[in-house]
């Protein structure tokens, strides 16, 4: 855990002006989308969520997180995570056209990557070992956001990816205490009820089995279980701060 | 008695019958049953010989003694136990009815037009089923959980490719590294991350394969048994390079 954390402060007191920069880029970049998409702002969206994802392989894992166990294997999977934005960019297959579903959420979870560093200094950290908007966990509910405001045809290995890290960002409140990594949790699983939601309902049921109302209901269970396993979770990291 | 033209028009419908059989994941003799059984209902000999990407067909009107030979490709198609059983209970039907050849074929259309299992519903379930393959190999939460997600990256990754039409052996090196890099991410907690990075891979075992090739062996045609478990063969080979990738990468040793 000490070395979880000292990474973190050395990553954050050395590249704190070029995450400035990202969050700027993206908070612009966001923004244009709203107001101005145009063809040329989703192609520099994609670039910048490519350059973002191989950002968090390279500097944050392989050169700032290069104590920690395992590192090069956390940035293969952000390195993939990079390359699979750079085939969508080749293929053209995720429009990055405002889809006008959720977007009171989806604004959220654009918020979200700000949150991190204000839930770290509420849970008595300071600069520079806190969470910044720049790491992995808060790139991931960015990227849901983005998905779930901009996607009409989701990305389904990408959705995949994120999904499963936030089940590591789960499993990490567990074994090494980090509760800010709560707010990826609570935001994927009903990013994804949505995401499978939307998809569900563009289903012709004449040609698919089974029915649509079966689906829901599969996956209504399914997010049922990853709640109640997140809720047992929460509950349980309450009792580890009691007794200590 | 058979005309030239009703020869060929029951010759080109079952050989279209007997390759959809072959290509869903039926075995060989089954195939070879039910087209000889729906031959026998119209009144012709089938004789029918298969291979792993061809099948050779024969019909025969026994009172005239002419005879076609058709060759024809066997389409790759997802295997479906629903539509096999269908199919052979039509073969039952068109013997115990007396079905005439459009009777049969508009059947035939009928039932492979059935909607087909959701992909995402596929995808769900292959997940959930390697998860409990992870708790019977001794799994504890973590791990099935991590192996739930992996499979969802890994199988997401398969259906996505098999779309576009990449290579099949590559697919499965693809999702079995793509599986395996997932699970691995259990070897940073304090779980049975040795069983989840095993089972992670599971969902990719050619089980069909494997057992139409033995079946085939078993019943003498051992040609067609052998280049099934050749091809079984050569997926495993795939994704143990795919799993070897992954364990070289994090454990610098494949045990």
């Amino acid at each position: 855990m000490e070395t979880f954390w000292n990474t973190i402060a050395a990553y954050n007191a050395a590249t704190w002006p070029a995450q400035l920069l990202l969050v700027l880029s993206g908070a612009v970049l966001t923004l244009l989308l709203y107001k101005r998409p145009s063809g040329a702002v989703r192609t520099a969206m994609k670039i910048y969520m490519a350059l973002l994802n191989f950002w968090i392989a390279g500097v944050y894992y392989l050169v700032y997180g290069e104590p920690r166990e395992y590192h090069t294997l956390l940035a293969l999977f952000w390195a993939i995570m990079g390359a699979i934005w750079i085939y969508d960019l080749a293929v053209k297959h995720a429009s990055l056209e405002r889809t006008g579903h959720h977007a009171l959420f989806a604004g959220v979870l654009f918020l979200m990557p700000l949150a991190y560093p204000l839930c770290s200094l509420a849970l008595g950290r300071s600069f520079p070992m806190m969470t910044s908007p720049v790491m992995p966990c808060s790139v991931a509910v960015f990227t849901i956001g983005l998905m779930l405001a901009f996607s009409e045809r989701v990305n389904i290995i990408l959705a995949m990816f994120l999904c499963h890290w936030a089940l590591i960002g789960l499993s990490k409140v567990y074994f090494f205490g980090i509760p800010e990594d709560y707010l990826l949790a609570c935001s994927v699983v009903p990013a994804l009820y949505l995401f499978f939601r939307e998809y569900i309902r563009m289903l012709d049921p004449a040609h698919s089995k089974p029915g649509p109302h079966v689906l829901n209901a599969l996956l209504g269970i399914l997010c049922l279980i990853i709640g109640g396993f997140f809720t047992f979770t929460l509950l349980h990291q309450l009792n580890l701060f009691a007794e200590i | 008695m058979k005309t030239r033209h009703e020869l060929t028009e029951i010759l080109d419908f079952i050989a279209e019958y007997a390759t959809y059989l072959l290509g869903s994941g039926v075995h060989t003799s089954r195939a070879i049953r039910n087209s000889q059984r729906i031959g026998e209902s119209l009144g012709v000999d089938i004789q029918l010989s298969s291979f792993q990407r061809s099948t050779i067909l024969t019909v025969r009107d026994g009172e005239t003694g002419e005879a076609f030979t058709r060759v024809v490709k066997i389409p790759a198609l997802p295997i479906s136990f629903e539509r096999n059983s269908d199919l052979s209970a039509l073969s039952w039907d068109a013997l115990d009815e007396g079905l005439t050849l459009d009777e049969i074929r508009r059947r035939y259309a009928e039932l492979t037009s059935k909607p087909r299992i959701d992909p995402i519903f596929v995808l769900l379930t292959v997940g959930l089923a390697n998860a409990s393959f992870c708790r019977l190999f001794g799994g504890d939460w973590t791990a099935m959980a991590i192996v739930f997600t992996s499979t969802l990256v890994g199988f997401a990754a398969k259906q996505r490719m098999q779309a576009h039409g990449v290579n099949h052996f590559l697919i499965f090196i693809i999702a079995a590294f793509m599986a395996s890099l997932c699970a691995s991410s259990a070897l940073r907690f304090d779980c049975t991350a040795e069983t989840a990075l095993a089972t992670s891979v599971l969902f990719l075992v050619p089980g069909v394969p494997l057992i139409n090739g033995v079946i085939d062996i078993v019943e003498g045609h051992i040609l067609i048994g052998c280049s099934r478990l050749i091809n079984a063969l050569l997926l495993i080979i795939c994704i143990a390079v795919g799993l070897s990738a992954t364990l070289l990468m994090v454990k610098d040793s494949l045990l």
